[in-house]
């Protein structure tokens, strides 16, 4: 009777408890505060995409359509362009790697101290203007010794510099998440070079971590609009500038476009990030 | 010519931080030697000297008589072992035990045939295609010895590698371990802090304090004849008393106003010096049992049961000291308070080089 009593006074115990965590999960999670915030969060989000989104349909009077879409995709200069923004991408991201990697992997292994240092300087892309970039490295580099105005080379330089706050904070974060030092120590003793270690051991385990940059990189590169404009090179970001002075409908779906792309990216670096055994972490985020 | 020669390294961080002072060690072939002391008395500082991830500031490293003292690690032939496994976290264990094989650009049957040979090695015959996080700490550290087995290395390091595991698997791995290393009869140097670990696995012990050596020699020797009152604290549990000399020829000593006898001259001490005594628990007895050379009367303070052991805690005139015995359910426990005769061996009594320990 006892042992009723007990196991009734327990039931009835873990009952109240389940409905206070309940009780607490609805207050918490119901609070109309909490729901006005967020749906103005999505609002503010959501709704100038609707709007650019719902306008490019509008192209054919009285009706919704995809037609600025396909005279968008059917302008030659547009597959041009965007064939372009791939090129500086792909140029930026294999820059970026050959600098950021190496340089993140020997700050964190020999000179820790300097990490502040060399984040700072990742981060100068947040302080100075892209504009003021730009015309530094016209004035820099437009006279001699060093004439690289006209080169490529400066425009994806100048990609490696916007893209450097993520590419680093992306390697950083999983240099930071896993035990560098021994790893390297433990490849040495079993006989690898330092290129070896590199390769086989340090990128195959910053693989979402570099990836995570890699998306970055090229989500910024392909909407870049001042070095491309500036510097005169053809590019995705230019060209819907240029779409745009001249027409109402086709630079609302290339804006729209543009943001499926970058949208793409971050779908593809949470995929990744699922697949690499013993890594569950992306950049950013541990 | 010893196997591996650690010839008066010294090891010195920036400008004065001394990790490691005039470190001497030779090691046979086929010798597993730890390397123990308390934490930051440079044995692991030592250990990567020997490894090459560290460069020593004065001194020389040889390996069957060659200097490999600026060598880089990559080129040294030394298998190591991490506290923390270090295991390559995007290969397979089967891809890890192979990858310095790999290195070496071994033909790809051999790697296959060896891994296997490595995973029979470790009791882990069929795990080779599973990742590290698929593996529990025990099974990691396994695999992290056969990795470093693999490349058949001329040394083996293990840096203190079962002290991220719970108790009963580091009694178990440290079996495991000693005897692959003395199936393969490969020359080892083990870093602990764990004196049980280092007394019950190697053939030779280095005891380590403040960069220095304070005593090698087998396991035995060290529990049973240390040099230092460190290496007598540190190792196992000790009793130290002060004392003063009363006849040095003789060996003869006073405990609180009891005198004592050691079973040698104390030479370098005159008659009326004061000297440190120490006495392992274990070696002392009730004169109920049996009566020995030395008797001290003295009063029971506390006495704690620790399962095996009763360990009674006794009081001379100032100064106190434990007994051991072992736990005998019929056996007729003394009283806190009573007054009892404890004996003990001539041999049982050490009197200590006077390094003061902070």
């Amino acid at each position: 009777m006892t042992e009723t009593g007990g196991s009734l006074s327990g039931r009835a115990q873990r009952r109240a408890l389940f409905s206070r965590r309940n009780n607490g999960g609805y207050r918490r999670g119901s609070s109309p505060i909490a729901w006005i915030i967020l749906i103005l969060g999505l609002l503010y989000f959501f709704l100038p995409l609707i709007s650019v989104f719902e306008f490019s349909l509008k192209m054919i009077k009285d009706t919704y359509s995809f037609e600025a879409y396909r005279v968008a995709f059917t302008d030659p200069r547009f597959f041009l362009n965007f064939g372009y923004s791939v090129l500086w991408a792909l140029l930026t991201i294999i820059l970026s790697l050959l600098l950021v990697v190496p340089t993140a992997y020997w700050v964190h292994l020999s000179m820790p101290r300097l990490r502040p240092v060399v984040e700072f300087i990742t981060l100068m892309p947040f302080v100075v203007p892209a504009v003021v970039l730009v015309f530094g490295m016209i004035r820099l580099y437009g006279s001699p010794p060093v004439v690289l105005i006209g080169s490529p080379i400066l425009l994806v330089a100048g990609y490696v510099i916007l893209s450097l706050p993520y590419m680093f904070r992306a390697v950083d974060t999983g240099l930071r998440a896993v035990d560098i030092r021994t790893l390297t120590e433990a490849a040495q003793s079993l006989g690898a070079s330092w290129g070896t270690i590199l390769a086989k051991v340090i990128f195959p385990n910053l693989r979402v971590a570099i990836l995570s940059g890699v998306f970055l990189t090229f989500a910024i590169v392909m909407g870049e609009f001042t070095f491309a404009s500036l510097l005169n090179w053809r590019a995705f970001g230019p060209y819907m500038e240029e779409i745009g002075a001249m027409r109402a409908y086709t630079p609302q779906a290339l804006a729209v476009v543009s943001f499926l792309l970058t949208w793409g990216s971050i779908m593809l670096m949470q995929l990744v990030a699922r697949g690499v055994p013993g890594q569950d972490q992306i950049a950013g985020a541990h | 010519m010893a196997f591996l020669e650690i010839n008066n390294v010294s090891k010195i961080f920036g400008r004065s931080t001394v990790a490691v002072e005039d470190f001497d060690l030779q090691v046979e072939h086929g010798e597993l030697v730890s390397f123990l002391g308390p934490s930051g008395c440079g044995k692991t500082t030592t250990l990567r000297m020997v490894a090459g991830f560290e460069t020593p500031s004065t001194g020389e490293i040889r390996v069957k008589g060659e200097d490999i003292t600026y060598r880089p690690p990559n080129q040294r032939n030394v298998g190591m072992v991490f506290q923390a496994y270090a295991l390559f976290p995007n290969m397979s264990v089967g891809d890890n035990i192979g990858f310095g094989l790999k290195i070496a650009k071994k033909p790809l049957e051999e790697i296959k045939q060896r891994v296997e040979e490595m995973l029979e090695l470790i009791h882990m015959k069929g795990y080779g295609d599973r990742y590290p996080y698929q593996l529990s700490g025990g099974q990691q550290q396994r695999v992290a010895l056969a990795r470093a087995l693999a490349i058949s290395p001329e040394l083996l390091l293990l840096d203190e590698p079962l002290s991220a595991l719970d108790a009963k698997i580091r009694v178990s791995l440290r079996q495991e371990i000693r005897a692959i290393q003395q199936q393969l009869g490969i020359t080892a140097i083990y870093v602990t802090h764990d004196q049980e670990e280092a007394l019950s696995m190697s053939d030779r012990v280095v005891v380590m304090l403040d960069g220095h050596i304070e005593q090698v020699g087998p396991p035995f020797e060290i529990y049973n004849f240390p040099k230092t009152e460190f290496v007598a604290q540190f190792v196992g549990t000790l009793n130290t008393l002060n004392a003063l000399v009363h006849d040095p020829a003789s060996g003869i000593l006073v405990v609180d106003g009891q005198n004592i006898q050691a079973s040698h001259a104390l030479d370098g001490l005159r008659s009326g010096d004061s000297a440190m005594v120490s006495i392992r628990p274990e070696r002392l007895s009730f004169v109920t049992d049996e009566r020995k050379a030395n008797v001290l009367i003295c009063t029971v303070e506390n006495i704690t049961f620790l399962g095996s052991i009763v360990r009674i805690l006794l009081k001379l005139e100032d100064q106190t000291f434990y007994m051991d015995t072992f736990n005998n359910p019929y056996l007729e426990l003394k009283k806190i308070g009573d007054q009892v005769e404890v004996t003990f061996s001539t041999e049982a009594v050490l009197v200590l080089n006077q390094r003061v320990v902070a």
